[in-house]
């Protein structure tokens, strides 16, 4: 195999896909990107057996082919090169000879028959997406996704389909980011699967602001065709907890508030937030938003807002983290922010169909 | 506890001392919890069907395990332990960490008095291992058992480790012990030998508990409030089970006193998943488990479902089911945050 390809074409591609190898693994192929020439292309594939991902360059091949070399090592060479052409001869032991300008490398390979196949679909469900809808959903959830391995099924976005809608819901338990969008689906009957968060984040990568995507949904896997490239996911198998039931029914209050500025004084008063209880209160009373936080042993910060609240007292703590990530997502320039009392969950709204539940936290002392 | 069953159950009953003697599954076809020293001279051990125990001792007495009898004799020698110290680690019935690194006696005088509390007021044996970490001080209990005790000193780690079979180190098994023996160790001081990305690279996570076990490295604290992460009950058929059908039938009085110990001892805890066990005719044990939040006996029916196509047509010997709990130290690291789900 041998091939000549651009230095900025052949990064891009590397990149794309370098993100998806696992740096701890047992198994050492899949530290490798399978390349693979053919035609006028070269095809460039990942995967960490739960997730893989595959795109391709455009590229001079030479003389067709296919081997596995080191991923993360190809590229830090790759980007180091002084020269825009690089030339790459794969001998039949797969070693690979990388050349560029005044530069020679040697990188030792594995065969591609140990490389894993991605997986194939069949008898999937097929759909397509705009690609900036998925991108914007995604953007408005994803950071609410659980990072604690012991809760699994939340290790993930839960998408629901059915006619007409797609629902994606994220949470951690404390709370929970949900968009609801309009959406074609060929099937009467509703399909909720959890995609883990590692494919949520390729798929980030790989989302631009125009075109389609298309979706192959099987009973245990997902895939995304997108521009040039393929991402394929095992779904998380198990139950999502019931959602429905934790978003608060109609509001008592609603106050109208302008994202930047709830977002800065969050910002600001959180940097007092004690360790211990990492909370900030908000006061709502008299036209007037009171955030506050005190930390024992360093001090205090409380900044007051200007709101439109006639309603009585309600003073609620939050994780300030958990307040701002919905903040720092959205882009509207007002948000809503429902409320029932100080221990029922508040709920943070747009003009949009989207909607984040947020728990309060036990005001001590 | 040296043989601990099968010690109490010769201290009641003092006619069988001198015979082979064990304790466990009275039909043939469970396994024996315990046994004497007697019978593991014919190769016995704890966990080995009793079919095949007694093809190496015919003339072996197998008695019936009396539970609550070990339970009572265990809290008497959990009281003997407390009144030496309150960081008392329970392992088993049988077993547990004690840390007296803040008493001023040296600790293997401290290890002989308490096994001769043990002798005194129980009649039984008990063996010690003392050393500067968990790790290394339930090696060396097993160094001089039974009634014995065995001390590995700071300065000695390095020689003590050095030719320790891998097995040895908690959480190797039979499977990562031909792993690691594929990569040509044997010992702790061949592992010492691999540098820690390479361990990292072959056993992941595992590589780095590897790296610093081989060193006889711990920092694990003996912690008294360890807690119960699952309850399971488990049974091993008198003859194998060929149907799914006959497997469902069984499971139900399973999860039938399963809901009796969970409502009963461990209500105060909060349920994270249930599991079902299958062990095959071969010996081959498999486990299914879903996240729940209470014991729901169709979801068991799934799970027993689910594993049972993994035997590809092999009968069952045991079945068992359990749920593991949430963990009460997690949750109270939370602090104040309030849950959406009952987690």
């Amino acid at each position: 195999m041998k091939f000549q390809i651009d230095k900025s074409d052949f990064l891009e591609g590397l990149q794309q896909v370098q993100h998806v190898v696992s740096t701890r693994t047992t198994l050492p192929i899949l530290s490798n990107v399978l390349i693979e020439a053919e035609g006028d292309y070269l095809k460039l594939s990942t995967t960490d057996l739960d997730v893989g991902i595959s795109g391709r360059v455009k590229a001079n091949i030479e003389k067709e082919g296919a081997t596995t070399l080191p991923a993360r090592r190809l590229f830090s060479i790759i980007k180091e090169l002084p020269s825009t052409d690089i030339s790459i001869e794969i001998d039949s032991d797969d070693v690979a000879t990388v050349r560029s300008g005044p530069s020679f490398f040697k990188i030792l390979g594995l065969n591609k028959e140990e490389f894993p196949p991605l997986a194939s679909f069949e008898e999937a469900r097929e759909f397509g997406i705009d690609q900036k809808l998925l991108k914007d959903a995604l953007k408005k959830t994803a950071y609410a996704i659980s990072t604690d391995e012991t809760r699994y099924v939340l290790n993930g976005i839960n998408c629901l389909l059915k006619e007409g809608s797609l629902t994606l819901v994220a949470t951690d338990g404390r709370r929970l980011a949900m968009v609801e969008q309009d959406l074609e689906f060929p099937s009467d009957d509703e399909t909720g699967v959890i995609i883990p968060t590692k494919a949520v984040n390729e798929l980030q990568r790989l989302l631009q602001d125009e075109g389609e995507v298309r979706v192959r949904l099987s009973s245990s896997q997902v895939g995304f065709e997108l521009n040039e490239s393929v991402l394929v996911s095992k779904l998380i198998e198990g139950n999502y907890p019931n959602f429905r039931q934790v978003i608060p029914g109609d509001a008592n209050h609603r106050v109208t508030i302008e994202r930047e500025v709830l977002l800065n004084a969050t910002k600001r008063v959180a940097l007092l937030a004690s360790e211990k209880s990492n909370s900030v209160k908000l006061t709502f009373e008299n036209d007037t938003l009171k955030i506050s936080a005190n930390s024992p042993e360093i001090g205090e910060a409380e900044e007051t807002l200007h709101i439109k609240y006639d309603g009585p007292t309600i003073t609620i703590a939050f994780n300030p983290e958990f307040l701002m990530a919905p903040l720092r997502a959205l882009d509207q320039d007002e948000v809503f922010i429902d409320l029932i009392d100080d221990m029922s969950p508040g709920v943070i709204k747009i003009d949009e169909p989207f909607l984040y539940v947020i728990m309060p936290m036990r005001v001590t002392g | 506890m040296d043989c601990f069953y099968a010690a109490i159950e010769l201290r009641e009953r003092p006619e069988l001392v001198g015979q082979p003697v064990a304790v466990g599954g009275s039909t043939g076809r469970g396994v024996l919890t315990t046994c004497n020293y007697e019978a593991r001279k014919f190769g016995c051990h704890s966990a080995m069907p009793v079919f095949k125990a007694l093809r190496k001792c015919p003339n072996l007495v197998l008695l019936p395990v009396r539970s609550d009898l070990y339970r009572e004799e265990s809290h008497r020698i959990r009281g003997i332990f407390h009144s030496f110290t309150d960081l008392v680690e329970p392992l088993s019935l049988d077993e547990a960490y004690l840390d007296v690194s803040h008493l001023d006696s040296e600790t293997a005088t401290i290890a002989a008095e308490v096994r001769d509390r043990i002798r005194e007021e129980t009649k039984l044996t008990a063996s010690a291992g003392i050393a500067p970490n968990k790790f290394l001080a339930k090696i060396a209990s097993d160094w001089e058992k039974p009634d014995g005790q065995f001390e590995v000193l700071e300065s000695e780690i390095d020689d003590f480790v050095y030719s320790l079979p891998v097995e040895k180190i908690w959480g190797v098994g039979k499977r990562t012990a031909e792993k690691i023996h594929a990569i040509g160790a044997k010992t702790c001081g061949d592992l010492q030998k691999l540098t820690l990305v390479e361990l990292d690279r072959r056993f992941g996570k595992f590589g780095h508990e590897l790296y610093r076990l081989s060193r006889g490295i711990d920092e694990r604290h003996v912690n008294p409030n360890r807690e119960r992460k699952s309850v399971s009950n488990e049974r091993t058929y008198r003859e194998n089970i060929e149907s799914i059908e006959e497997g469902s039938e069984k499971l139900r009085p399973l999860i039938d006193e399963l809901l009796d110990d969970v409502g009963g001892k461990h209500s105060n805890r909060q349920i994270r998943e249930g599991v079902v066990k299958l062990k095959f005719e071969d010996f081959s044990i498999t486990s299914a488990q879903r996240p729940m939040d209470k014991i729901e006996p169709h979801v068991f029916e799934e799970l027993i479902q689910e594993a049972w196509v993994r035997g590809e047509g092999k009968s069952v010997r045991l079945i068992g089911a359990g749920v593991r709990f949430v963990s009460e130290q997690k949750k109270e690291a939370t602090g104040p945050q309030l849950e959406m789900f009952d987690v």
